[in-house]
């Protein structure tokens, strides 16, 4: 029993979707190629590596999982704020800040039992904090949230790395923070990959996302803020409100994420110089979402193909010789082809004209 | 006038279907001659509107022809009209308000541009006053219409269009502006004046034409009309449809307003002064022109706009200015003027829409705030039977919907929140037949059943059948209260025009 | 302090200035006919990466700096053409510049020179000085009134500025919405692409991929704490500037015991949030900024 339309009974609206990812997805790949190409690289070997890396053998997949654990959370960090009308592209901060938050809970002297607890807790407490910030900037003084959370996002990098480097360092290895003790981790999935357990976590949250979205009040309220303001306020929704719980949402996910890929993530289980491990999960978050559609259920799919995208540049990287770097370059073209409305049915109508 | 009965503008039966099936004018045939002041009555939905756009270019005729002096045209444009000479001055002027008049009269000329007469000639011949280096929206509506008559003077318009142009203008401002349309007239330009003001009309046009429902109801010179004639002309009836009514049996005052005063987004006073009350068992209407202040009215009185002075009383409290929901959980029902941008959430389901507003109900809800999905599908279907909506499925969004069903909705919603007064506002405009007719007997149902109906609509047939008590609104104020039954049309016709109920003689 | 040393930090606020001048400049430009380009930092990117390129082959900073306009004006054509032609959205369509340059300069650096991170260009490649001075310095000295003229004293401004005001009334008044609407996104751009190329081969004469450090986004708050009025955005940039070489100075400085050097780089954000917040309720931006045209 459903108060929407089931799937299957919007498959043209699906269908429509597909295909517009589909368009997009392919002018990225051909517009990269020709870069590819110019700057002195077989396109056919990057893509092939690229693939072969990403979803090729067992390995890849399990990599491009692993991947697509935190984008799931990035994406639906920035799926919920477009639900409410918001553009939130803070997640790439609040993810640094709440790796900082695990870190922090390692450091402390806890019982083994309590390390789980207290580096969720931290963790999601400062990325939550880090989110509301901007809400209360933006409900409170109007701040446009595009430059806020931005700023937020620089802040949140430096503090993380001046964290990183200066307090909580190994001195063992002083490149990268004190390790997550072994009782503070998550467990591995598949030995001898990078696939740990946080997977179910994100799939877990992605489908509570759905949940809160589609058959609460919460839910409710924040897609008929993005949907109509003038109806939401006849309605009596307090915009404000719903604002800063959409923000404290955007936190708490992007918080996961961040938690889980310290915890979590073989072999590291810290914070290493200049964030490499942790930057950029923000960012392609958003690809994810556009991708998705800003739809939890969009999101699954498109966080696996974006995290494939991040799994086998490095293949691409070793075995084609192009720059891992090439995969933000695609996933810039594709968000961009996804800024147009409608770009089918935009098609089609002109092929119609004639 | 002077004896040259140059034809400027020629319409023959010219007649407009849109798309929908609406009829919205059906073989209108009228002539304007060069140099005169026409104007053209109507009430809302009389066509007027339609007729405008048409002349002017923005859309075109499906049947009948005009001739602009003479010449047969066909409209591309609205940028075509100019270029016949024929400038429209819109009620709301196409001025950007950040720009001063001189930039505003200066703005988009193309590059090859060669003027006629010098702004500044122009100002002297037609002795329209405007400070040049003031913003639009630092400026009466009354001086920017001005200015937008000199944008278009200043393109070479030869005949003007002017719709509704002494809304929001003062006493002083119409005088002004009068004495600057019979400079035009000096200069031999020609003149439509589009008005739903009796007595401006018959102040200042040479001949007048009346529409109703889209068809011509009389042509007249304004040397041989009275008031009383022209009411009779714009509305038309004898004797209005009267819908079964019990007597009404009021009771209680439900609601009170006293002496509010409220402003539109741009500054200006949209309401100044209204009093009023609303008692159980009774529809209370409020008739009058769009635009004359009754979407503002009751804006402030739903919560959705902010009333400057003045209160409100609901039940006795002081609900001034407070939040729609606390106004809801008090008993009020409100079924907005705009369905589709307030009443409803288009993309949202149809199930989901009939909870907006009572989404948080504790029978909608199970603990975690997570939709209780069986009472919802069961107070849906239950809209659903009641009140006959045609609707594929419960789940499909409400954009599907025709429009008589999309308002069934919210009417259905609003009703089964078992308001004790329901404030409706043009609840069947743009609606079938069928549809209206439905809603209308479901106001009255509630009436009937002692609850109190604040009925807001540009309907006259609506207001006038379906309420006990009506007021009359125009620029603001209440022209007169007065019991349905002892009114008559003509009246009516002449308090939507612009009189005080004291000012028109008794029958 | 002696005079050598105000002279210094006079000439390294300017400098630090410049970028964010002319970014804010040319996106109140854009802003004013009604487009909104959040992807001013990418663009940034990306001009000082093509500057780079073409000024270093060529061996020639005229060239380079040229190159580096043109994409900047490239990248505004696409952007113009997704929102003021196909009514598309205006953040995602900049979010996506952004994502694009974070990953395409990277792969550029790699694919040109071989190098990883970071490539700097030699010295017949750098913009020589002029009078002492930088002449993108200077040049943005007379650009900013130059478009301050421009958007207030001609017909040409006003009906730009009619498009992002009231677009629907400056159809009705013969002016071509769209069109102005995409020049404005190219001249905008091209604006940042000049800002970029400033960084690359004249002030900070290095490309990498954290090159513009947030600038592109602070140019947007700068925007708006400069009421889009290019002479406030002067002011405005000034400030923000001046942060940057607080920074310098504070580093090296007797603070940097108390406060940590690492620590020091967030008082640009710092202070861009603290404007935005102190600043806003007085701002006014143009009324359809943002906002697809769409003719009814």
């Amino acid at each position: 029993m459903s108060l929407q339309l089931k799937l299957g009974e919007r498959y043209k609206e699906i269908l429509f979707s597909i295909s517009e990812v589909a368009l997009a997805t392919l002018i990225g790949i051909g517009i990269s190629a020709i870069f590819i190409k110019a700057g002195g690289y077989s396109p056919t070997s990057a893509f092939f590596y690229l693939f072969k890396g990403a979803f090729g053998n067992l390995y890849g997949f399990y990599t491009s999982l692993s991947y697509s654990t935190p984008l799931m959370l990035t994406g639906l960090a920035f799926a919920l704020s477009v639900r409410a009308g918001l553009f939130n592209i803070g997640a790439e901060g609040q993810v640094y800040i709440a790796a900082l938050g695990a870190i922090i809970a390692a450091s402390l002297a806890l019982p083994s039992y309590l390390y789980l607890l207290a580096e969720f807790a931290i963790g999601i407490g400062l990325a939550v904090m880090w989110s509301l910030f901007a809400g209360i900037l933006k409900v409170w003084k109007g701040v446009n949230e595009v430059v806020s959370t931005i700023m937020l996002n620089w802040i949140a990098y430096w503090v993380t790395e001046y964290s990183r480097s200066n307090i909580f360092y190994d001195p063992l290895s002083p490149d990268r923070t004190i390790r997550i003790p072994i009782t503070g981790r998550l467990p591995i999935l598949v030995e001898n990959t990078q696939l740990y357990s946080g997977i179910f976590i994100s799939l877990i949250v992605v489908i509570v996302t759905y949940v809160i979205l589609w058959k609460t009040a919460l839910g409710y309220e924040i897609r008929a803020v993005g949907l109509s303001p003038s109806a939401s306020k006849y309605a009596g929704i307090k915009f404000s409100l719903v604002a800063l719980e959409a923000f404290a949402l955007s936190g708490l996910f992007a918080g996961i994420a961040g938690v889980m890929e310290t915890i979590g993530r073989p072999p590291t289980y810290a914070i290493v110089t200049s964030l490499t491990n942790l930057v950029n999960l923000g960012f392609n978050g958003i690809t994810v979402s556009l991708i998705g559609r800003n739809n939890p259920i969009g999101i699954i799919p498109a966080s696996i193909f974006i995290g494939g995208l991040m799994a086998g540049a490095t293949s691409m990287q070793i075995f084609a010789g192009v720059p891992l770097e090439m995969v933000q370059a695609v996933q810039g073209i594709i968000v961009m082809v996804l800024a147009l409305p409608g770009i089918i049915r935009l098609i089609k109508s002109k092929v119609r004209r004639r | 006038m002077p004896p040259e009965k140059e034809v400027a503008i020629e319409m023959v039966n010219i007649s407009k279907v849109y798309p929908d099936g609406v009829l919205a004018l059906d073989k209108v045939s009228l002539t304007i001659y060069k140099g005169e002041i026409h104007g053209i009555l109507g009430e809302n939905g009389a066509g007027k509107t339609t007729l405008m756009r048409i002349l002017y270019g923005n859309i075109k005729p499906t049947g009948g022809k005009i001739k602009v002096f003479g010449k047969e045209v066909s409209f591309g444009s609205s940028k075509d009209a100019i270029k016949i000479g024929i400038g429209m001055v819109h009620q709301h002027p196409s001025l950007v308000p950040v720009f001063t008049a001189l930039e505003n009269i200066y703005l988009g000329l193309p590059s090859n541009f060669k003027e006629q007469a010098s702004l500044k000639e122009l100002i002297e011949r037609t002795g329209i006053k405007v400070p040049l280096e003031e913003r639009i929206e630092d400026v009466s509506l009354g001086i920017a219409q001005k200015v937008e008559i000199l944008k278009v003077l200043y393109r070479g318009a030869e005949i003007l269009i002017l719709d509704e142009p002494t809304t929001n203008m003062t006493v002083e401002e119409v005088k002004e502006f009068f004495s600057t349309l019979r400079n035009l007239k000096k200069m031999g330009k020609t003149v439509i004046f589009i008005s739903h003001k009796l007595k401006e009309v018959l102040d200042i046009t040479d001949n007048i034409t009346v529409l109703r429902r889209g068809k011509v109801s009389g042509s007249l010179p304004t040397s041989q009309a009275t008031p009383e004639e022209l009411a009779k002309l714009m509305v038309g009836r004898e004797v209005f449809l009267k819908l079964e009514k019990q007597e009404s049996r009021p009771g209680e005052k439900i609601l009170r307003v006293e002496d509010l005063w409220v402003k539109r987004n741009d500054g200006s006073w949209a309401v100044k002064g209204v009093s009023f009350e609303v008692r159980y068992g009774e529809i209370f209407g409020i008739a009058g022109v769009e635009g004359n202040g009754q979407s503002e009215l009751i804006e402030a009185i739903t919560g959705l706009r902010r009333a400057e002075r003045g209160k409100v009383f609901f039940k006795g409290e002081n609900v001034t200015n407070a939040h729609p929901l606390k106004l809801y959980t008090m008993g009020l029902a409100h079924i907005p003027e705009d369905r589709q941008k307030m009443g409803l959430i288009l993309d949202m389901s149809v199930a989901e829409n009939s909870i907006l507003g009572i989404h948080r109900k504790r029978d909608f809800l199970r603990p975690m705030m997570i939709f209780n999905e069986n009472k919802i599908k069961e107070h849906v279907e239950r809209l659903i039977h009641q009140y006959e909506i045609v609707v594929s499925k419960i789940n499909a969004p409400a954009r599907s919907l025709s429009g008589g069903n999309q308002q069934k909705v919210v009417v259905g919603r609003e009703f089964s929140k078992t308001p004790d007064l329901i404030i409706a506002s043009q609840p069947t405009r743009g609606l079938d037949v069928g549809a209206t007719e439905y809603i209308r007997s479901l106001l009255l149902k509630m009436r009937n059943n002692g609850k109190a109906v604040l009925l807001m609509s540009s309907d006259i047939d609506e207001i006038m059948g379906l309420s006990d008590r009506v007021a009359v609104i125009y620029e603001g104020e209440f022209m007169g209260i007065s019991e349905t039954s002892s009114v008559s049309e003509k009246e009516i016709g002449m308090m939507m025009g612009g009189y005080k109920m004291g000012e028109i003689g008794k029958k | 302090m002696d005079e050598g040393m105000l002279l210094s930090i006079l000439l390294q606020t300017a400098y630090a200035s410049t970028p964010l001048l002319l970014s804010s400049t040319g996106e109140i430009l854009s802003e004013r006919a009604g487009i909104v380009n959040i992807g001013l930092e990418g663009i940034m990117l990306l001009s000082g990466f093509v500057g780079v390129v073409v000024g270093q082959e060529t061996l020639n900073p005229l060239l380079g700096i040229l190159a580096g306009i043109g994409a900047g004006a490239l990248v505004g054509l696409i952007h113009g053409m997704i929102t003021a032609y196909m009514k598309g959205d205006h953040v995602i369509s900049g979010l996506g510049i952004n994502l694009f340059a974070l990953g395409f300069v990277p792969y550029g650096i790699y694919a040109v020179w071989g190098v990883r991170g970071y490539f700097n260009p030699s010295d017949q490649a750098k913009v020589p000085k002029v009078f002492g001075v930088s002449p993108i310095f200077i040049a943005s000295l007379v650009l900013v009134p130059l478009i301050y003229y421009i958007l207030f004293k001609t017909r040409f401004g006003l009906s730009l500025r009619a498009c992002g005001e009231d677009p629907h009334s400056a159809d009705a008044s013969g002016v071509r919405v769209e069109r102005m609407q995409l020049l404005a996104s190219v001249i905008g751009a091209s604006f940042s692409g000049l800002a970029g190329v400033f960084m690359s081969l004249d002030w900070l004469t290095t490309i990498t991929k954290d090159l513009p450090a947030g600038r592109g986004f602070i140019a947007l708050a700068i925007v708006n704490f400069a009421n889009w009025n290019p002479l406030l955005g002067l002011l405005g940039s000034y400030v923000f500037g001046f942060s940057w070489v607080a920074i310098e100075w504070l580093k090296i400085s007797a603070l940097k015991q108390v406060i940590p050097v690492t620590l020091l780089n967030t008082i640009p954000y710092l202070v861009t949030l603290a404007v935005t917040a102190g600043a806003l309720g007085r701002s006014r931006p143009p009324k359809y900024a943002g906002v697809p045209y769409k003719k009814e």
